[in-house]
């Protein structure tokens, strides 16, 4: 379901009205204001989303393992519905979209079902240049107008919003195990190890998505743990940043100036 | 930005236990064409015009099982822990060791009975050896993951402990953005910082430079006697009837955090700690009894040229 003709019916009536000159964005007034003196229009506020049923994967008592089906469905669903906004934003001729959201929801009607919603604001430069990715995608951002317009002027383009998930099943601990370290303040290496291999292949998977996008970089790595609804020893471990590319264009950072503030 | 003292001060540890210990996946992310930093856009750009380039996000983790009583370390049933090695040995980050405070507590009136009992406060050797344990191996790989992404330093680090799957494991967790710096050969080990972008440049600019994270933990056991639980809870006791300073409380969180002081100071040799950051923390013991934590945190740095006066600041009003 990657095709525009998949989009709900009411979103092509918003994208029309959109079209028309009218703008809706989730940018605060100095987002907004930033955004612009980037050089960049706001299109419209888009969003895309997925209601994903995430399964069952059986996992050993004792055996830490990566969950490759949870880890396929998390992945999928945030796909999908980064995919849907990033069409509504293709829908409207935009550059790019600033603040991307990911949120998970889950509904007491849907047991091991979650709503994956991604939404941001699209914007288009104005000066008629394109600034779409290697793919010939509007790039899609979590930064905010004040980080988009800073990037900018370290002249860095963002590429993408790149991620790296991995669901991780740690193992409970024997009795043996326990027994042989009760009262004792040690190192318990085979957690250590677990949860470092699961954190670096969410990480490996984040950067192999920005090399996709042929980025330089990324900016404001973020990484996430939730158990979402699995218990306490699986856990989701989600890589997040900006990819960026170096422009062309050259750095026009400002001197920094030393400043009171007088505010409170 | 010349003149860095190097990791030649790194403390020995952070370099010699920079062991092949991080899980092959970490060579493959550092090998990626594209870099990654977790540093904030406003810190990024601050980083480059510092001439400072992002090389890799780095990290370094350690489970630890988190026993109240553990053995080893001292007894926490005598009043008085035995002097021993510091705390840590044997990592970056060592404590002040154990035997550093105990003090005792009798009931006032010299009674003893169930409403009329005796108290003390001692330090927990045990836990400061766990907790320099946790964080010292997980820096320490960081440090390592630094190392193969030939980073000249690490800056905004950050680093958090938690209850992992069950309340008897806490896994410390480091983290931080490796950089190079422009037009310079990488010393022999990183140097590191918490700090990151303005903060960063205004130490250099007051003619400082980071030379590694410092950081420890003291916790201090506090049994209340009858006379600080009548205080706390308005229980325990019978001929009070009045407020005031509760010396048993106040000596307590004296004394946890001039040991934590005194721990970083032991780290810092003749450099000078900047930044430093005290976080205290309360909660009941396993076994009852009031547990006083405190962290500090700070880097240690060194002068490496005069101070030059900064320009004069401009007021600002913000509009917002």
């Amino acid at each position: 379901m990657t095709e525009a003709a998949d989009l709900p019916e009411a979103t092509s009536h918003r994208l029309e009205e959109l079209e028309h000159g009218l703008f809706t964005s989730d940018l605060s007034v100095n987002e907004f204001l930033l955004v612009k003196h980037a050089g960049f229009h706001p299109l419209g506020f888009v969003m895309g989303s997925s209601i994903y049923h995430t399964g069952i994967q059986t996992r050993r008592w004792g055996k830490s393992q990566e969950l490759t089906k949870l880890t396929e469905a998390m992945y999928n669903a945030r796909e999908l519905a980064m995919t849907r906004m990033e069409e509504e934003a293709q829908e409207l001729g935009a550059d790019g979209v600033v603040g991307v959201r990911l949120d998970v929801n889950y509904y007491e009607w849907g047991r091991d079902a979650a709503e994956f919603i991604a939404m941001g604001t699209a914007v288009k430069a104005e000066d008629g240049s394109s600034y779409r990715n290697a793919q010939g995608k509007p790039f899609t951002s979590d930064l905010s107008g004040q980080d988009f317009w800073t990037l900018m002027q370290t002249g860095h383009v963002p590429q993408g919003l790149v991620m790296g998930t991995c669901v991780f099943h740690i193992a409970h601990r024997g009795l043996a195990q326990t027994l042989g370290t009760v009262g004792q303040n040690v190192e318990l290496p085979n957690f250590t190890q677990a949860l470092y291999e699961a954190r670096e292949l969410a990480m490996t998977r984040m950067q192999d998505e920005a090399n996709r996008l042929g980025a330089t970089g990324i900016v404001g790595v973020r990484l996430e743990e939730k158990s979402h609804q699995w218990g306490s020893h699986t856990i989701e471990f989600l890589a997040l940043g900006t990819a960026v590319t170096k422009g062309t264009g050259a750095a026009t950072l400002p001197v920094p100036t030393t400043i009171i503030s007088l505010d409170n | 930005m010349g003149g860095h003292p190097g990791a030649t001060d790194l403390p020995e540890a952070a370099a010699g236990q920079a062991a092949r210990n991080v899980p092959e996946a970490v060579g493959r992310r550092l090998s990626s064409s594209a870099w990654s930093s977790g540093l904030s856009v406003p810190d990024f750009a601050a980083c480059v015009s510092m001439g400072l380039r992002p090389l890799a996000l780095v990290q370094g983790f350690c489970a630890m099982q988190w026993s109240a009583y553990a053995m080893g370390g001292g007894s926490p049933w005598g009043a008085r822990p035995t002097a021993g090695a510091p705390a840590g040995a044997g990592t970056p980050f060592t404590s002040a060791g154990s035997g550093g405070y105990s003090e005792s507590w009798p009931c006032p009136h010299g009674i003893f009975s169930a409403e009329h009992r005796w108290g003390g406060n001692y330090q927990q050797p045990w836990a400061e050896h766990a907790w320099s344990q946790g964080f010292g191996s997980a820096y320490v790989r960081m440090v390592e993951e630094a190392q193969q992404a030939g980073a000249q330093g690490i800056i905004d680090v950050v680093d958090t402990a938690q209850h992992l799957t069950e309340q008897s494991v806490i896994e410390f967790h480091v983290t931080g953005t490796a950089v190079a710096v422009e037009d310079s050969p990488p010393p022999p080990a990183p140097w590191s910082t918490y700090l990151a972008g303005q903060r960063l440049a205004k130490l250099f600019e007051a003619g400082f430079v980071p030379v590694s994270v410092a950081a420890a933990m003291s916790s201090v056991m506090m049994w209340p006697n009858c006379q600080t639980e009548y205080l706390l809870h308005g229980t325990g006791g019978w001929g009070y009837s009045y407020g005031g300073e509760i010396e048993q409380v106040i000596n307590a969180d004296t004394a946890v955090r001039r040991l934590a002081r005194a721990a970083v100071r032991s780290q810092l040799g003749s450099d000078t700690l900047h930044g430093a950051r005290f976080a205290v923390t309360r909660h009941t013991g396993n076994m009852g009894g009031h547990v006083v934590e405190c962290t500090l945190r700070g880097t240690r740095v060194r002068r490496f040229k005069d101070f030059d006066p900064l320009a004069a600041p401009r007021p600002t009003v913000r509009l917002s």
